[in-house]
Order: C-alpha cells, then structure tokens, then sequence
C-alpha cells in the first residue's frame, strides 16, 4: 500500500488532487445511482455533521479542551458564507473557504485569552462567548436579526458534502499521526507534564482551536447553503450539545468513533421521530450514562481493524483510557 | 430618581442571582465541579413551591420555602450520589459532561411533565403586594422581603460554614481533601450536606424568582443558572461574601445597562463580565488562589 | 500502516451508507398510487410552537373528513400526511424533502411560522408542490415563488389598521413600543407598527427590547413610565405580553393599555397578566363572534368533534387552506399542482371560516374583514371579545 504512494511532494500533490476529484465524480455518481433526495438530503446532512464534529473532537476529544460553544462558530462560518454569497457574489468554494477562515480567526482571537484558562473555566467561557456571538447576530443590522437570512443559494450537495467531509477526515487522520496530535493528546492527558516535557502548550491548544473552529465555520457554511435560511436561534446552546452528544456517543477522541456518533444521530430523530419528544431526555441521561459506563464511547477502545479482520477476531481488544 | 428606582429593581434581581451563585460556590470549593445541574435544581425548586401551594393547598410562603428546599435538598443529594459520585476518580472533562447530561435531563423531564410553557405562580395566595410609594420612587414590599429573606439566608450560611464543626469540615476538606480525609472527616457525608446546602439555597432562590416574576417555567434554570455561575466567578468561586456580591452586581449591572439603552445585548452582559473577570483576575474579586497540583 | 487505517475509514464509511440506503429505502415507497390525493402538513406537534402546528392540524383534518365524506374530489380520497419537525430548521427541510420525494405530496399545508415556510417553501417551488402557509404573516413568503400561497390575515393590513383605531379613535399618540428582539414574529412586526404608528399620526416615545424567554421587565417598564406613554404597543408573544403588563401595573401605571399583533392571543395572556390586561388590544382575521354563516357551521361543526373547545385562529386558516386547495383543484378538473397552482392564484372572494380571501396579482392574500379583539371580564372570568369590526379595501 504504502509504495502506491509516491515520494516526490509535487507528484504527491498531483496525485491526492486527482484521486479527490476522482472522489467527486464518484459521488456524484453515487448521488444519481441513489436518485432520492429525501435520503441524499440525510446524507448530506450527516457530512456536514460529521465535519462539525470532528472540529469539535480535535478540540474536546483530543486536546482535551470542553467547547460548550462548537455552535457559535457554526455561526459564524453559516453567515460569513451566506453574506458572501449572496451579498458579495461569491463563488460557492471561496465562501466556504472565507467561511472557516473567518472562524478560525475569531476562534484564535477569543481562544488566545480563553485557552489559558484550565479545564472548567475554559468549558463555562466557551458557553459564554456563545451566547455573547448569539445575542449580537441577533442585535445587529448586517445580520438582519432574528429575522434571519432566507434565500441562500442552495449549492450544498451530496457530493459536495461528502467531497469535504472525506477531505476532513483525512486532515484529522493525519493531524491525530503527526507530532502536533500527539502533542494535543498530551496536553489533554497532562498539561503540566506536556509542558515539562518541553511541549509549548498554549501554542498547540490555540491552533487546535484555530482548527476545530475552522472546521465548525466549514460546517455552519454548508449548512447555510442546504438549508437556505439562518438565524441566530438555529445555533444555540442546544446545538453545541448536540454537537457534544455525536463526539461523546462515538468515543472522546475516536476519529472513527466520531463519524459514527454524528451518523448516528443525524439519522436517529427520522428513524425515531415517534420518540421526538423524549430526545434531550435521552441525550442528557446517555451524557451521564456514557461517561459513568462507557467514558470511551461506544467504540473506544475497540480496533476497527480487529472487527473486520476476523483472523484476530474479539482477542486483544481492551480498554485504552480516552484514546482511539 | 429613575436611577435610584433602577438600582432597586438591581438588587431585587441580583438577590435571588446570588442565593443560586452560592450554590455554585460551595460546590466548587469542595468538590472543584461546576455543578452544571445546580440551575436545574433551582428551576425544580421552584416548581416544588408552586406544588405545594397549588396541589397541596398550603399558602404560607415560608412553608412553601422550606418545602421547596427539603425537595431540592433530596434532589441534589440524589444528583450527587447518581451522576457524580461515581465519577470522582475519572478526569475532569468526564464529570463536566455528566453534569451537563443531568443538567439536560432535568430540564427537558420538566418539559415532559408540565410543557414548555410559561406557568403562573400564585403569587396572590401567598403574599399581599403593596406598594410604597415615596419622592416618585415605587417599592413593593415584596422586593423587601426578597431581599430580606434572602439576607437572612446567606447570613446564617457563612455563620454555619464559619462556627459549626460541620462547616469547619467543610472548609478543610475545601482545603485539601486528602488531608481531610486523614484528620478523620467524612469526606462522602461532607460533599452530600455540601449539595444539600447549595441546592436548598438555590430551591429558595427559585420560590423568590416565582413570586417576584410571578411566573416560571422548565427552561428559567439554564439562563439563571449560568447568570448566577459568572456572578459566583465574579465574586471569585469558593468564596461565600464573593458570591452574594457577585449576584447583587451582576443584576444591578443588568439593569443599568438596560436603563443604559442597551436592553438588545442585555443577556451579553453577564458573560462578557464573566470573560474579563476571568482574564484579568481569574481568581475573581474574593478568591483565593488555588494551585494547580502535579 | 497509516493508508490502511483510511481504507479502514473508508469502508466503515460505505458501511454505515450502506445501512442508511438499505434502512431508509425499505420503509414505505409503493405510495405513488393513483386513487388518494396526498397533503402533507408541516408543522411543530411538540416543542415551543405546537400550539400553533396541532390547532393548523386539526382544522385540516375536519376539511378532509368533509371532503372525503362528500366524495372526495375527482373521484379521489384525500389523505394527511403528517410529521412533526418540533420547531427545528434542518427538520422542516427534511420532512419537506420527504413530502416531495417519498410521499408525492401534491400541495403542503404548513408551516404556521414564517421562519418555517421560508425553509421550506424554496423545496416545494423547486419540484413545483403548492405549499399554502396557515399562519406566516411576516414579508417576504410568497416572493419565493409561484407555489407559495399563504391564507392569513397580513401584519401590513392589519396593523395599520389596528393603529388607526389606537391613534384616531382612542387618542393615544405617544406610543411605547416594544420589541422581542430574539423573535423574528416580533421583529418584522414591529416594524410595521411603527410605520403604522408614523403614517397614522402618532409618535414613538420609546422603543424598548425584550427576548422570549425573558421575566424580569421592571427594569425596561421603569423606563417606560419614565416617558409617560399613551399607550404600550408590544409586537411579540402572549406569554412576555402578559408579564409585561403585570409588571407595568405593579408599578403604578393603572390605565395604560397594551396593543399587540395576533401572538398576543392565547388563554396565556389573561392567565399569567390577570387583571392586568382587561381592555388590552389586539388583531385577528378570525373570530366566532358575529360569525358569518359558514363560520358559524364551522364553529358548530368543530364544537362537536372537540369536547366543546372553541376553533382558534390556526384551525379555521388550516380548514381554510385545504379547502382552497380543493376548491382550485376542482376549477383546474386536476389534481397536478402545475395545473392547480394557476387556479388557487384566481381564488376571488373566497368565502373561508376564516374570513374572505382574495389573493392579489402577487399573490398575497387580502382578508377582511379585520378583527380587533380585546380582553374582557365576564363575570371573574376573562376572555377575548370582539371589540370593533374593520373591513378592509
């Protein structure tokens, strides 16, 4: 496998590009092979939410750091791009792009004060600035108010959605392999024996920060532009903990584990949609249930590939502490 | 004049923000948790009293206080036993979730019992509102008495924590636990009357809101909650006389800023004063320093 | 060993596809048969805004009933489908797109808010579903497109009309206004109240906000007095209305009264304001009041299907809109919305329960006549009462 890869940078180049748009077309594809867009809107969905909640699993799973406010930067990409759009004409892939960076920004400028402080301080600011990005989007003229911005060019897709969602999982994969990700594992492990070992800890949670954030602002653009219509209420304190609730169900930390978790319940209110009613009283009771039970998720701990090579079968699976 | 008034309608306010602070307060100092229910458990005691009064038929305002606190008092030692015992041991970002979790369960089993919707709270069977009138200036006697009670409530706390060998325990093993544990306290009952407090206060705090808004409703906890959480912040977490300030600035600030012609960004407030407290003194006006220990 | 773990990804990725195709594609896809009519009701049946979906849901499953009884149309039975999205954007989208694409909707009745028809309007008019909101009032609905009707008596008639009684009639110049600022109802609302007030010759002394969820108001309503007003005119919901009044008495301001748009209606009001909001104003295009003949049929008919419960504003426009849909679907002699969409944009005079309709060229309906209602103590028992009939046109 490994010398299907080449070694030039440019040919490496070259080459990811090629297999991505090869990746696009397939699922376009795919997209006319399903031809129901009842379920490719789900689908879609799912991408985004699995964008979402890998940015929040870089942050909260992995490096370690509670966002209670993964929703406002979904905001804030969601109407970055939407203004873009529609105000500045845009091409779509420009205001996605604008979109996370925009996050990304804003997430280094409040996450460089924030990110000092420890655990739960941290997890109560983040909830705070939330609010803060939700009573201002609702105060202000630009963004038109509770009233919303309706008429969103609808260019999200199936194809596109999973083009990115791919394209992030990727990112993450190799973010978690690289020698920053086992620096975030280790400030989330230990903070002050990250910092001992010579790790410059501030630097690393900020740009995992930066990340995360940017991926929620990625997410919030796509959405606007399924749904065609935003305001400030769709980004409240309960989509964060949706958002916290896909990381959790799936495995703090698990990259694996987090797509399901986002698959999972992005798909549950139409399966269950009779149970409506008793959702947040499920969510708050698994929050409690998961952590008490099973702290890593339904997959932590266990080996994709031991599940799927059945020569190894159930032997060696055992229960890692907070990693995948 | 207008100010003055406004200043009164701060402190009515701020009162029941910092009878939920403290709550917050005493939970951090002991177990170092934001015990994320806590706003829950105020919403819940409000309902309580509003039981007691329209089911059981008792309308007596003290009773229905002190009703309200024994429910919330049994609540948040149950919470306590359930969804954070268990987790002692485990990281930090573990029992924050679980918080959160019970917080979320609370509020939306509230919702499944009595709908979502905004419910009136007797005010009348329980108080005759009067209004005193003076220079232009309207005061009820209601928000005396909020403010009374409420006095009276945190004062007999910080004498409980300060001259009784229960609070001497509590303030040992808010010290250090493992030591307190060795100088023969009992670390578990101490945590347990630790909830039972905070949550009673805040069970309090929840029939004064009911009677002064003169309604409540299942999600009334979260934004309380969070208010009272950076007024506890503010006053620096731990700190008993911290706290009650905080709740009494953070709603005169409110309100200032909405005679300020800045009612738009009202909910802002308290979070944007949460951030800057934070970052310029994190240990909030009150607060000791806690360390961080390897 | 780092590719193996993304072809490992990858396929838990198809496999997860996988299933979803496989689950979502067995459930019901054999509905496309000829002989029932499918309408599809969009709308919330838990969560904040039921009160509004379940009472639209009512009222349209009586106008079934009727028309199903009486033979249905063309030959055809009608039937609901129902799904209940609890006030959720991303809900709405997709119960729309499953309406279009597995239940072959041909026309949606939904959603009462504003905020929900526009997420879900632009889907109908992509795969050409007529979709008749029974409740949005706010601007900008039916631009969206040429499927996009709605049957509700409009903010921009209703509240000029409404301030003209407040301002001319009753004298009341100086006029409070407030706003909840996080509720787009109330938002777009007042907007129109303020042109209102300035066209018809009155002036704002104050403008104030407030959000939906909110208690504490003596703070803003100490400011209020401060400007000694007329009159309080509040754009938002029943439940905020009904404190703010509470607290605008405690405070000693004992004749002022509160104007409102329809969110003001609902037994909320008077439950949680008391006292405090007898004489209050407010608007709707509906009320069993001096009904007209099929009003009257209606409120009978709804009476005995319900336990006596009086018809609300949403069951008469839900009833409204079905038959609307009927009554064009006959005039086209088809059941295919391209077809049917051109005659529902005829509808002249149409006499509803909810009142008469007319849509314009742009097809914004006109409703008249104008309701203005008011709280009323009957015998310690407070209601709304009709207080003033206003035609319009």
């Amino acid at each position: 496998m490994k010398n299907l890869i080449p070694e030039n940078y440019a040919v490496r180049f070259i080459f990811f590009l090629l297999s991505f748009v090869a990746l696009y077309y397939f699922l376009k594809g795919l997209a006319f092979a399903i031809n129901d867009n009842y379920i490719l809107t789900i689908l879609t969905y799912m991408a985004i939410n699995t964008i979402l909640a890998l940015g929040l699993n870089l942050i909260t799973g992995i490096t370690g750091q509670l966002n209670l406010g993964h929703a406002a930067f979904m905001s804030i990409g969601a109407y970055t791009g939407a203004l873009l759009t529609m105000k500045m004409n845009m091409p779509f892939g420009i205001s996605i792009l604008a979109a996370g960076i925009m996050a990304a920004l804003i997430g280094v400028l409040i996450g460089y004060p924030i990110l000092r402080l420890t655990g739960d301080y941290f997890a109560i600011t983040t909830l705070g600035f939330a609010e803060i990005v939700r009573v201002l989007f609702n105060g202000m003229e630009f963004t038109n108010g509770a009233i919303g911005i309706s008429g969103i060019p609808r260019h999200t897709n199936f194809s596109i959605a999973w083009s990115i969602a791919v394209l992030v999982i990727i990112l993450m994969v190799w973010l978690n392999n690289s020698r920053n990700g086992r620096s975030y594992m280790a400030i989330r492990d230990n903070e002050i024996a990250a910092e001992s070992m010579g790790i410059n800890t501030s630097l690393f949670k900020i740009q995992s920060f930066a990340v995360g954030s940017f991926m929620g602002g990625v997410g919030g653009a796509l959405l606007a532009h399924q749904i065609s219509f935003i305001k400030p209420d769709m980004f409240g304190f309960m989509k964060s903990i949706e958002l916290l609730m896909m990381v959790v169900m799936g495995g703090l930390g698990s990259i694996p584990g987090t797509i399901l978790g986002a698959s999972l319940l992005t798909m549950a209110p139409e399966a269950l949609r009779v149970f409506a009613d008793y959702k947040y009283l499920i969510y708050g009771s698994l929050l409690v249930v998961m952590m008490i039970f099973r702290p890593n998720g339904i997959l932590g701990g266990v080996n994709l590939r031991q599940l799927l090579d059945f020569s190894v079968k159930k032997k060696n699976i055992e229960r890692k502490n907070l990693s995948n | 004049m207008e100010l003055i008034q406004q200043l009164i309608n701060g402190i009515t306010l701020g009162s029941t923000y910092a009878l939920i602070a403290l709550g917050y307060t005493m939970v951090y100092g002991i177990v170092l948790l934001i015990n994320f229910a806590h706003g829950e458990i105020f919403m819940f005691g409000a309902f309580a009293g509003l039981f007691i009064v329209t089911v059981l038929g008792i309308s007596n305002l003290y009773l229905a206080i002190l009703g309200a606190m024994v429910f919330s008092m049994g609540l948040g030692v149950l919470i306590e036993f359930i969804a954070y015992r268990p987790l002692r041991g485990s990281t930090r970002l573990s029992a924050l979730i679980s918080a959160i979790g019970v917080s979320i369960f609370l509020g939306s089993l509230m919702v499944l019992i009595r709908g979502a919707n905004v419910t009136s709270f007797p005010r009348k069977e329980l108080f005759t509102m009067k209004n005193i009138e003076f220079y232009g200036l309207s005061i009820s006697n209601l928000q005396i008495a909020i403010i009374l009670i409420s006095a009276i409530l945190m004062i007999s706390l910080q004498l409980f924590v300060n001259y009784t060998k229960i609070g001497r325990a509590m303030r040992a093993t808010s010290m250090d636990g493992d030591a307190s544990i060795l100088m023969g306290v009992n670390q578990n009952s101490i945590i347990s009357i630790t909830f039972a407090i905070g949550s009673g206060l805040a069970a309090a705090g929840g029939v004064l809101w009911g009677l002064n808004f003169s309604s409540i409703h299942p999600y009334m906890g979260l934004m309380a909650g969070l208010k009272a959480f950076a007024a506890a912040v503010l006053g620096g977490i731990g700190s008993i006389p911290g706290a009650m300030f905080g709740g009494v600035f953070l709603g005169v600030a409110e309100t200032l800023g909405i005679a300020a012609d800045l009612s738009k960004y009202k909910d802002a407030f308290a979070f944007a004063i949460l951030i800057i407290v934070l970052l310029i003194r994190p240990t909030g006006l009150f607060g000791r320093k806690i360390s961080k220990k390897v | 060993m780092k590719s193996k773990k993304i072809v490992m990804m990858m396929l838990a990725l198809v496999l997860v596809l996988a299933t979803v195709l496989t689950g979502c594609g067995s459930s019901n896809t054999s509905s496309t048969s000829g002989d029932v009519i499918k309408i599809g009701f969009l709308g919330a049946k838990t969560g904040g805004h039921a009160i509004f979906g379940l009472g639209t849901l009512t009222g349209m499953k009586m106008a079934v009933e009727e028309v199903n009884a009486a033979g249905g149309i063309l030959g055809k039975q009608i039937e609901i489908v129902e799904e209940d999205h609890g006030s959720k954007q991303e809900e709405m989208a997709t119960i729309t797109q499953k309406f279009v694409e597995r239940d072959k909707v041909v026309a949606i009745v939904g959603d009462p808010t504003t905020g929900g028809t526009k997420t879900a309007a632009p889907i109908a008019q992509d795969n050409k579903v007529v979709l008749i909101s029974a409740g949005s009032t706010g601007p900008g609905v039916v631009e969206i497109g040429e499927y996009i009707f709605r049957d509700t008596l409009l903010d921009s008639v209703a509240a000029p009309a409404t301030m003209d009684y407040v301002v001319n009639e009753k004298g009341w110049k100086n006029v409070a206004l407030i706003t909840s600022i996080n509720n787009d109802y109330s938002v777009g609302l007042s907007g129109i109240f303020k042109q209102a007030t300035l066209d018809k010759g009155g002036k704002i002394v104050i403008e104030e906000n407030i959000q939906d969820g909110d208690t504490d108001f003596s703070a803003i309503v100490t400011k209020i007095k401060g400007t000694n007003p007329d009159v309080i005119v509040f754009s938002g919901y029943y439940t905020e209305a009904g404190l703010i009044m509470k607290e605008v008495r405690r405070q000693g301001m004992n004749d002022i009264v509160m104007v409102g748009g329809d969110g003001l209606q609902g037994e909320d009001f008077y439950k949680l304001g008391e006292e405090a909001v007898i004489g209050s104003i407010s608007y709707a295009g509906f009320s069993p009041e001096q009904p007209t003949a099929v009003t009257e049929a209606f409120i009978k008919k709804f009476q005995e299907k319900n336990d006596n419960a009086m018809p609300d504003l949403f069951s008469a426009q839900g009833y409204d809109a079905v038959m609307l849909i009927v009554e064009a679907m006959k005039k086209a002699n088809s059941v295919d919305p391209v077809e049917f969409h051109k005659t529902l944009a005829e509808t002249s005079n149409y006499e509803g329960v909810s009142g008469n309709i007319t849509f314009q060229a742009n097809r914004e309906p006109l409703k008249s006549p104008v309701y203005l209602l008011t709280v009323k103590d009957a015998g310690g028992k407070l209601d709304f009462g009709l207080l003033k009939k206003v035609p319009v046109k």
